[in-house]
């Protein structure tokens, strides 16, 4: 410090450089104080502190002791999961308006203490800015306000579970604690290291706004293991995750089987492209990218991508703007091992540095470097290192700068610059990534979704569709709560299936064998093998179906990649047209289908017939919601550009393929529903019928094939459901599942689409009855339309 | 003043190729007004920076030799001895960049700086200030006449209706305005000039100048442009040969601050000299 204070007058004249930023923390260090440097858990109202806990220590960013935190224990898990039933009690009791009032008054308290938060933050080393905070509370508050208006048939889960790993954002944290308030659920956070002191001043100064005791509990600890240890306990009604994916995963892992639905925002460290076009404003580009792209926490690693006409243009530009940058610290001591090793192999392979000065020979910092030319095989971009480079790729052009920019297994957001209307819209529906920013980068709104891709999270945080992860159709029961069982994993879904060789058989009629339905044409299974299917009542054979099994699935889901992009690209109408045309057939084949549902499950025929009319009214149903709103159609357009000084265009995507475990009861309506909600939404699906109940499933693949969706988009591999399970969870392309089926299967399914990562969508047959399918009431046809789609966020600056 | 800026053949489909986005600009014009947080003799520092850079104008239609004069004589003592010398910078050459005045006043302005034994450079707007609508006969002339009498600088107000028509012309320094619009110097459109600056620079290795103009009348603002220059073009653009800043009443609020900054209080405008 001291050689910093002696610059004179005259040294600052001559060398123009900036002094230092000033950063008093005297009011953050007070409220430490006042907590003696030693914060307990906040459970029920206040801060608990049991003098036996292991403490944690936090750090400023120069390794001084800013305050410790006690590690948690079983006892202190399971007391704050009691105390937040409670407060759900309490706080889901209250009318919207009062949950809204009380949120309004945590604004003010918010607005009052920011400059506490924010040094606290700071001392923390975890940044975070107030106002940005005070925006999201405000804007959940409003829908709190609205709940029972816009979302009516909704109701808050109960207690909810927030887990963040130790590198993630103070904002990203509260992205999820205030909606989850807001709907009326109880949370339990789960901060990490450098995050836990700002939480519990804000979870102290919620309470005393007057949010009732043992809403907002806080407990510290060990991130990973005190999750589990929370989910565990029966109150707990969902749990979600934002960070890193590795700790994401480890949760995933241990909480399968719990019987609590676990969602995971996997943002941190995705590798995200920042694509610059010709048609750019390349000054204002390049500004983006430098005050993006260096900083010491940032949440995504950048990949810049540059038009090839504009690449001397952009690195000119690069070259002035670095010029006179300062190292950046590094975030861990070894790190500097890994991003020497990174620079050395780039420039192997033939990289080019851009340097405002080169590395001291050691120590814990690095100057920010843009790694130019290197080629998207190298380790640079495949596996980031941290520190901050910056690899810079080239491409030539439109289509190929997308194609680069989706060659990645992340999905979580863009930067795309160009002043070409048609290219930047064009290109933000090309792009695979839940945020597109248009000339702009990293703009966080509460309006705006923020839903990753392909391996960046099964879960929508903010705006109006990132309040559903807190709440559920009031129709539909929750999953049953369990305990894990001694699942093997390695051996789930490999056993052969029984053979049943029926005693005695009637010889009056040869029972019928099915084919099954592959990439648009009928075929038995691959292993060439099938399982009977037994009448109502058990004993006779009713006929034979094949036993699918991997093979089956693999050739599904290659039939499927083929024809589903087409299949998404159809306007609305086009797919409208296909599914009214399904229901026209259907209607044809009522009676060969009523009969078959007949003798499948003992219903009367007058029932079955019931049972086609209402699958019927489904497609219908479907087909009329594919070009209104909630189909693929991106209403939202039309409000933002009237008021929104930032033009969001909100769009429901597509998911891609889609594999179904159907459902035991109502086999024909249930699995139409399904098919036609998926397939309406442009989804390609690969459909399980119940083992139990297989034939009218097989009996409709004649519907099907007289249709015109084109073959592929619908496959229907019958078998056994534990090993088409396994197989369907064992393939990449398939992106969401939706199971019906055991309680180990469930388990299975969360342990296993952990990585790569899968949407899931999870029914317990042996413990809740089943929805009626019968009844679609609107919330279960929202839910279905909601886990049919893809969000994805445009972010278009304009004035 | 910087090397002459031997110019270039205009190339339209340079220009055209120009693209600008007004909400990222807005943004960094945003971003650059938060980006100093200077403090204590920083503050300081930069705000006697900013005194090198000024173009002390007076350019009113009542001007005469005598205010002129004192304006003069405070461009080359613009801040207190007193206090200049409690910072230790009493013999760091502290004046302002030059004074600015019509040309009819040039010859007066040199009058009394060289009386006043100091070298600092006088300019003159000329060119039909501030419409630039008379023919460029008269305009020719009266740069012509405002050299003769001494002026070592020329603000020229460029045909405007050349440059809304494309047919540009070149210069050393350009700048945001004559400082008698009603919209004078805004940091977005300053960020798309200097810009400019550095595309020319690129291209060509020669530096242009910068002169935001109009407007400018408090210290902190005079920071912010500054801080503008050095982020977007760097270091060298802080200098009085690549940077200034048109101003009249700027320097007293600057002199006011340095006041603060010496003696912990604040200064009444009478207490520091008048222009």
């Amino acid at each position: 410090m001291a050689g910093i204070t002696s610059k004179t007058i005259h040294d600052i004249f001559q060398s123009m450089e900036y002094g230092p930023s000033s950063s008093s923390t005297a009011t953050a260090q007070a409220w430490l104080e006042s907590h003696s440097r030693a914060l307990g858990l906040f459970i029920d109202g206040k801060f608990v502190r049991s003098a036996d806990r292991q403490t944690c220590n936090v750090t400023d960013s120069s390794g001084g002791p800013v305050c410790s935190t006690v590690c948690a224990v079983d006892e202190d898990a399971s007391l704050s999961v009691s105390s937040g039933a409670s407060g759900f009690k309490a706080w889901s009791a209250l009318p919207c308006h009062l949950r809204a009032k009380t949120l309004l008054r945590l604004v003010s308290s918010l607005q009052r203490h920011g400059q506490c938060l924010s040094e606290l933050c700071d001392l923390a080393q975890s940044p975070s800015s107030p106002s940005a905070l005070v925006r999201l509370l405000q804007y959940y508050s409003g829908w709190a306000q609205l709940r029972d208006s816009l979302i009516p048939d909704w109701t808050p889960r109960g207690v909810v579970v927030v887990v963040v790993s130790d590198d993630c954002s103070l904002y990203s944290l509260m992205l999820k604690v205030l909606p989850a308030l807001a709907m009326g659920n109880a949370v339990v956070a789960i901060p990490g290291v450098g995050t836990a002191p700002p939480v519990l001043l804000l979870a102290q100064l919620f309470v005393e706004a007057g949010l009732p005791a043992g809403v907002l509990n806080v407990v510290t600890g060990s991130v990973l293991s005190l999750g589990s240890k929370v989910a565990q306990n029966p109150h707990v009604s969902y749990v979600t995750y934002s960070g890193n994916k590795k700790d994401g995963e480890i949760l995933c892992r241990a909480t399968a089987g719990m019987g609590v639905p676990v969602s995971l925002s996997l943002s941190l460290g995705a590798t995200c492209p920042f694509i610059i076009f010709e048609s750019a404003d390349i000054d204002s580009a390049v500004d983006g990218v430098i005050e993006t792209a260096f900083k010491k926490n940032r949440e995504c690693q950048w990949m810049l991508c540059v038009q090839e006409s504009v690449w001397d243009s952009v690195v000119a530009r690069l070259k002035v703007r670095m010029a006179g940058m300062k190292s950046v610290p590094l975030l861990a001591e070894g790190d500097r091992r890994l991003v020497d090793a990174a620079v050395q192999e780039a420039q192997q392979q033939g990289a080019t540095l851009i340097q405002p000065c080169p590395p001291s020979s050691s120590g814990a910092a690095y100057p920010p470097t843009v790694l130019c030319g290197v080629a998207p095989s190298c380790t640079c971009v495949v596996t980031p290192s941290p520190g901050p480079l910056l690899p810079l790729l080239s491409f030539r052009s439109h289509g190929e700068g997308v194609t680069l920019g989706n060659h990645s297994p992340h999905g979580q957001a863009a930067s795309i610059w160009t002043e070409d209307l048609t290219l930047a819209l064009e290109a933000a529906k090309s792009l695979s990534v839940g945020a597109v920013w248009v000339n702009s980068h990293s703009v966080m709104d509460p309006s705006l979704p923020i839903s990753g891709h392909k391996e960046s999270g099964n879960c929508i945080d903010g705006g109006k569709e990132g309040l559903f992860q807190f709440l559920r159709p009031s129709s539909s029961p929750p999953l049953p709560r369990s305990s894990p069982a001694s699942v093997d994993y390695s051996k789930f879904g490999t056993a052969a299936s029984a053979a049943i060789i029926p005693e005695g058989s009637n010889s009056s009629s040869t029972p019928r064998s099915y084919l099954q339905y592959v990439g648009g044409k009928q075929c038995k299974s691959e292993s060439g093998s099938s399982v009977c299917v037994l009448a109502p009542g058990g004993g006779t054979v009713l006929a034979h179906c094949p036993d699918g099994g991997r093979k089956d699935v693999r050739n599904a889901v290659e039939a499927a990649i083929k024809v589903q992009p087409g299949w998404m690209k159809k306007s609305p109408v086009a797919r409208a047209q296909s599914l009214f045309s399904l229901a026209e057939t259907l209607e044809l084949k009522r009676r060969d289908m009523a009969v078959s549902l007949h003798s499948q499950t003992g219903l009367s025929l007058e029932k079955a017939d019931m049972e086609v009319e209402l699958s019927i009214a489904q497609l219908c149903d479907w087909a009329a919601r594919c070009d209104k709103e909630k189909g693929g159609v991106p209403v939202r357009i039309y409000v933002f550009l009237a008021v929104c000084v930032q033009h969001l265009l909100t769009h429901p995507q597509r998911s891609g393929v889609v594999g179904v475990v159907l459902p035991d009861s109502s086999p024909l309506l249930s699995m139409v529903s399904l098919l036609a909600a998926a397939v309406a939404m442009g989804n390609a699906v690969i459909m399980v019928p119940s083992p139990k109940y297989p034939l009218p499933a097989l009996e409709f693949i004649q519907v099907l094939q007289s249709s015109d969706l084109p073959g592929g988009v619908v496959s229907i591999i019958t078998g056994g459901r534990d090993q088409l399970t396994q197989a369907l969870a064992n393939h990449s392309v398939i992106k969401a599942i939706w199971y019906w089926g055991s309680m180990e299967g469930c388990q299975f399914l969360q342990h296993t689409c952990a990585s790569p990562l899968k949407s899931l969508w999870l029914h317990c047959q042996e413990k809740d009855g089943g929805r009626d399918w019968a009844q679609p009431h609107a919330s279960l046809q929202e839910e279905m339309w909601r886990q049919a789609v893809q969000w994805k966020s445009v972010w278009i600056p304009t004035a | 003043m910087s090397a002459r800026n031997p110019g270039m053949p205009l190339d339209l489909a340079w220009v055209s190729k120009v693209r600008v986005n007004t909400q990222a600009v807005l943004k960094r014009a945003q971003q650059i007004q938060g980006r100093n947080k200077n403090k204590k003799q920083w503050q300081a520092a930069w705000l006697l920076r900013a005194v090198t850079c000024i173009d002390l104008t007076t350019l009113a239609g009542d001007d005469t030799p005598g205010n002129v004069h004192r304006l003069c004589m405070k461009a080359t003592q613009p801040v207190r001895y007193d206090l200049l010398k409690s910072m230790d910078m009493q013999d760091k050459g502290v004046t302002t960049a030059a004074v600015c005045v019509y040309p009819s006043r040039v010859a007066d302005a040199v009058k009394s700086l060289k009386a006043a034994n100091s070298s600092l450079p006088v300019a003159s707007v000329a060119t039909g200030f501030p419409a630039g609508q008379t023919s460029l006969k008269t305009r020719l002339e009266e740069v012509r006449m405002a050299v003769e009498d001494g002026a070592m600088e020329i603000d020229i107000v460029i045909n405007r209706t050349l440059a809304l028509t494309g047919q540009w012309e070149g210069s050393d320094f350009i700048k945001t305005s004559t400082g008698k619009e009603s919209v004078n110097a805004t940091y977005p459109v300053a960020i798309v000039m200097v810009r400019a600056i550095r595309d020319y620079f690129l291209k060509t290795g020669h530096k242009v100048g910068f002169k935001p103009a109009g407007g400018i009348r408090t210290a902190k603002e005079s920071l912010v442009w500054l801080t503008l220059m050095k982020e977007e073009l760097g270091d060298e653009w802080l200098s009085p040969r690549l940077f200034r800043l048109g101003a009249s009443s700027l320097l007293a609020d600057i002199e006011r601050q340095i006041y603060h900054h010496v003696t912990g209080r604040y200064a009444a405008y009478h207490q520091m000299p008048m222009a």
